[in-house]
């Protein structure tokens, strides 16, 4: 029998006043009509308790998008989950973050896509960063614990001290910087979010020092991006070994990305047992443990620390979920990962603001649009 | 960064708890879990913001009085350090 899981992220709609042009959700989404109503939530949380689960991760979309989020905090709580909560901050009011940390939210994860407002709207899609960087003093004062997500990736590492510089000044207790991960809108969107080797090499410096010059106040965490990395990323710490997504309209995944391997079943928890969609379904077992595996994966000492890295990523680059992640040197399909590498870095940044915003950049990006109904 | 103060008065920090009993007994912090061996157990169970540091250690060093009294005040020192920059404890 597989190990309990330890966290459930939980995509409670797909909704988002942002369009964020690396958005991890997937290009079909789920509509609102389909969306779990609360009593389904609510058993959700309850059965990812008993099942073991420890963290919540209550996410989306714009997870304050739904009108009953304090319920929905209050059941995580009751059952005994911690409850984080991941978030663009639009939609949060003082009497709205008030009643979710009184109903038992325990830490806000705010994210931001620039330090300069103008850069940070263009990539969102929409005018957010303003009231972001509004919000933060009324969530540091709340009580709970308070991280900053920066998201990085070619069109903002230029600055990245700047972009840690602002984060300093809110007074976050975790600062994450993160590089975007080449899923759903962000793959679409690689060759402009892609950074070149020398902005990776810059920013692995940077955050270095600033990990050194802040700690004790903010906890600085990076992970060097998977494209640019020796070996494959440990996705979801093991397919269905520690981790588990419930979509919008209830589908459980073992990665965010899962619904583009074809051929996979996903089931929902509207007909099954949370427990036996863990422990028994198809879609969970396929990718567990070693036996699908192939070489070089196999027979290497790396498999338990990494998995086999990424199956969606193996299928979006290589065309086989059941290969080896490309990411990996050792991958017999590195070479699609080098040759997107190579194609980046032959046009070198700028070294500052590389680029205007204008009206005539709307069509440089494919921006997520709202599910429907 | 350094270890605390002698009168400094070492707590959880915001968002972490602790959650479970006995055997099962972990500090649930924003990005993940520690199931703590005795010792580290024992000192973060005196992390209650009331105590000084200089008291915490005065208890371990009963505790564990097999141990060199310095040694114990540096070990748990060092401990709520690294803890501080995680920061799972604030002081």
């Amino acid at each position: 029998m597989p190990s309990n899981p330890l966290g459930l992220i939980a995509e409670v709609t797909h909704r988002c006043p942002l369009h964020c042009v690396y958005c991890s959700n997937p290009l079909q989404m789920a509509g609102s009509s389909s969306e779990l109503t609360t009593a389904e939530w609510v058993s959700v949380l309850q059965q990812a308790s008993r099942l073991g689960i420890l963290h919540v991760h209550l996410t989306g979309g714009e997870p304050l998008a739904r009108p009953d989020l304090v319920e929905l905090v209050d059941a995580a709580h009751s059952a005994g989950l911690y409850t984080n909560l991941i978030t663009s901050g639009i939609g949060l009011s003082e009497n709205r973050l008030t009643a979710l940390v009184k109903a038992g939210l325990e830490h806000v994860q705010l994210s931001f896509q620039d330090s300069r407002q103008s850069a940070a709207d263009w990539i969102a899609g929409t005018r957010a960063h303003a009231l972001k960087v509004d919000l933060a003093p009324m969530i540091r004062r709340s009580g709970v614990a308070f991280t900053i997500n920066m998201v990085v990736h070619r069109q903002n590492l230029d600055h990245l001290g700047e972009m840690i510089a602002l984060a300093e000044s809110l007074q976050p207790d975790r600062l994450e910087i993160a590089h975007v991960q080449y899923y759903g809108w962000a793959f679409k969107n690689r060759g402009a979010l892609l950074p070149t080797r020398d902005q990776v090499d810059a920013s692995i410096r940077i955050i270095a020092a600033a990990q050194q010059r802040l700690s004790g106040r903010i906890h600085v965490e990076a992970v060097v991006p998977d494209y640019y990395a020796r070996y494959p990323k440990a996705c979801m710490g093991g397919w269905g070994r520690q981790l588990l997504i419930i979509d919008p309209a209830g589908k459980v995944l073992p990665c965010h990305a899962a619904g583009i391997i074809p051929g996979l079943q996903f089931d929902n928890v509207r007909n099954h047992p949370l427990q036996w969609i863990w422990r028994e379904s198809d879609a969970f077992q396929k990718f567990r443990g070693e036996l699908w595996m192939p070489e070089p994966c196999r027979s290497c000492d790396r498999r338990d620390k990494d998995f086999g890295g990424c199956r969606c990523q193996a299928f979006l680059v290589a065309g086989d979920a059941a290969s080896t992640d490309p990411a990996c040197s050792l991958a017999p399909t590195h070479s699609l990962i080098e040759a997107v590498v190579a194609g980046v870095n032959a046009t070198p940044t700028s070294g500052e603001n590389n680029v205007q915003v204008g009206e005539e950049l709307n069509h440089f990006w494919s921006y997520r649009p709202q599910p429907g109904k | 960064m350094a270890p605390p103060l002698d009168s400094s008065q070492p707590r959880l920090a915001a968002g972490c708890r602790w959650s479970g009993e006995g055997d099962k007994k972990m500090l649930l912090f924003p990005e993940g879990a520690l199931r703590l061996e005795g010792t580290g157990q024992a000192i973060l169970e005196r992390c209650d913001g009331q105590r000084t540091f200089q008291q915490i250690v005065n208890e371990l060093q009963i505790l564990y009085s097999a141990s060199s009294p310095e040694k114990v005040r540096d070990d748990v020192g060092n401990f709520l350090e690294r803890l501080q920059e995680k920061r799972v404890v604030d002081f």
